[in-house]
């Protein structure tokens, strides 16, 4: 359903906020990166990119209609480090269906960060947007992204091999899902 | 590419275009619910037949991405209708094409089928140069599934409740194979001879 967040979104170690411009330079350490590209459809970024994309994300922070996006910037509630971003985008309104993304700052992989946000997003996405299913997709190759969405209790639904081209190489790709009462059953344990 | 030539032979069948008056034949098969769901155009109507035929009629070659290639398959002696494949290019850098059939609900376990579909496999790779080959199913379709696996294609995909079709939650599968994957043994058994694309 339409939604409009409180920010930010506290989790134990991090809070979840909306990007302000003061974050390009925050934003251009990771996404100016070749190993932080190599996953995503973009290039890695310029600075300027970045801060095209931060005036974008400004008003992604609600869900209205089909195809709006949430995107967040995560940060260290200890002393408001940005490490990384996620989102939650509202991919169908009638089958109520979610698609959950993140991307973070190698420099802050193996602590948690990525599983303590993208957990606060499915508990957005299944609580207050009123989700039936959310999915995430990565390449194959990914491994910390996939183990990231079997941590999340997320189960491989698809795994489509050379079914595209991806920067000019077959792509195998996973689509992982987690319906709403598989997270009920987990939140409830 | 050359050409494509028509009609194709199997055992006991013969693929052709449609035609004009294949349209009772083809309204027996339809228009059932059983058969709705994944062809191209909802025909929930005997109104809707004409037009689905009309669309049918005119899929006789792959020339571009998002081209379908549609064939009736007719009984060899008694030259009865009992349904149809279709091959779609879905994509061309990649190579992507997917399958789609119906049949006659009167004339399914005899192996039709699986005849038919494995000369548009053939065609496929062999002539169209796909890559990688898909096949959508109703998770709860018992007959495509084993058929699926009849033809040696890998369960890709098993989709629950990802969006509502005819307000009930979808069940979804995907099957793919790719180029490298097809046997060549099945074109060597299961079809004549004939000329051979380069």
């Amino acid at each position: 359903m339409a939604l409009h967040p409180d920010f930010p979104l506290q989790t134990e170690r991090l809070r979840l906020r909306p990007f302000t411009r003061g974050d390009v330079d925050g934003v251009f350490a990771y996404r100016g990166r070749d190993d932080v590209a190599r996953y995503l459809f973009d290039p890695p970024l310029s600075r300027h990119e970045c801060a095209l994309a931060i005036q974008q994300r400004a008003s992604q922070t609600g869900f209205l209609e089909e195809g709006d996006r949430i995107v967040l910037a995560v940060e260290t509630a200890a002393n408001g480090h940005l490490v990384g971003e996620v989102s939650l985008i509202w991919r169908s309104v009638e089958a109520r269906q979610g698609e959950l993304g993140w991307i973070f700052h190698p420099d802050h992989h193996g602590r948690g960060y990525a599983t303590e946000a993208t957990n606060a997003l499915l508990d957005l996405g299944f609580g207050p947007a009123d989700l039936h299913r959310i999915f995430a997709r990565c390449g194959a190759q990914n491994e910390p992204s996939w183990r990231l969405m079997e941590r999340l209790g997320m189960r491989r639904e698809a795994h489509f091999r050379e079914h595209a081209l991806f920067k000019g190489r077959w792509d195998e790709e996973f689509y992982y899902a987690i319906l709403r009462d598989e997270w009920l059953s987990l939140r409830h344990v | 590419m050359s050409s494509l030539r028509l009609p194709i032979e199997t055992g006991h069948l013969v693929l052709r275009p449609f035609e004009r008056s294949d349209l009772d034949a083809v309204r027996r098969y339809h228009t059932l619910p059983s058969v709705q769901r994944y062809v191209e155009r909802p025909t929930r109507y005997e109104e809707d037949v004409a037009a689905a035929l009309a669309i049918m009629r005119s899929q006789v070659e792959l020339h571009r991405p998002g081209e379908t290639l549609t064939l009736a398959m007719v009984r060899k002696g008694d030259a009865v209708l009992v349904g149809h494949v279709s091959l779609k290019w879905s994509d061309a850098t990649a190579g992507q094409g997917e399958l789609r059939f119906a049949i006659d609900p009167a004339h399914s376990g005899k192996g039709y089928l699986t005849q038919a579909l494995t000369a548009l496999v053939d065609l496929a790779f062999d002539h169209f140069r796909i890559h990688r080959l898909m096949v959508r199913c109703d998770g709860r379709s018992h007959h495509s599934i084993k058929l699926m696996q009849k033809l040696g294609m890998r369960l890709e995909a098993h989709y629950r409740e990802h969006a509502l079709f005819q307000g009930e939650w979808d069940e979804e599968l995907h099957f793919a194979m790719l180029d490298r994957e097809w046997r060549p043994t099945a074109k060597v058994q299961e079809l004549p001879m004939r000329a051979r694309v380069a």
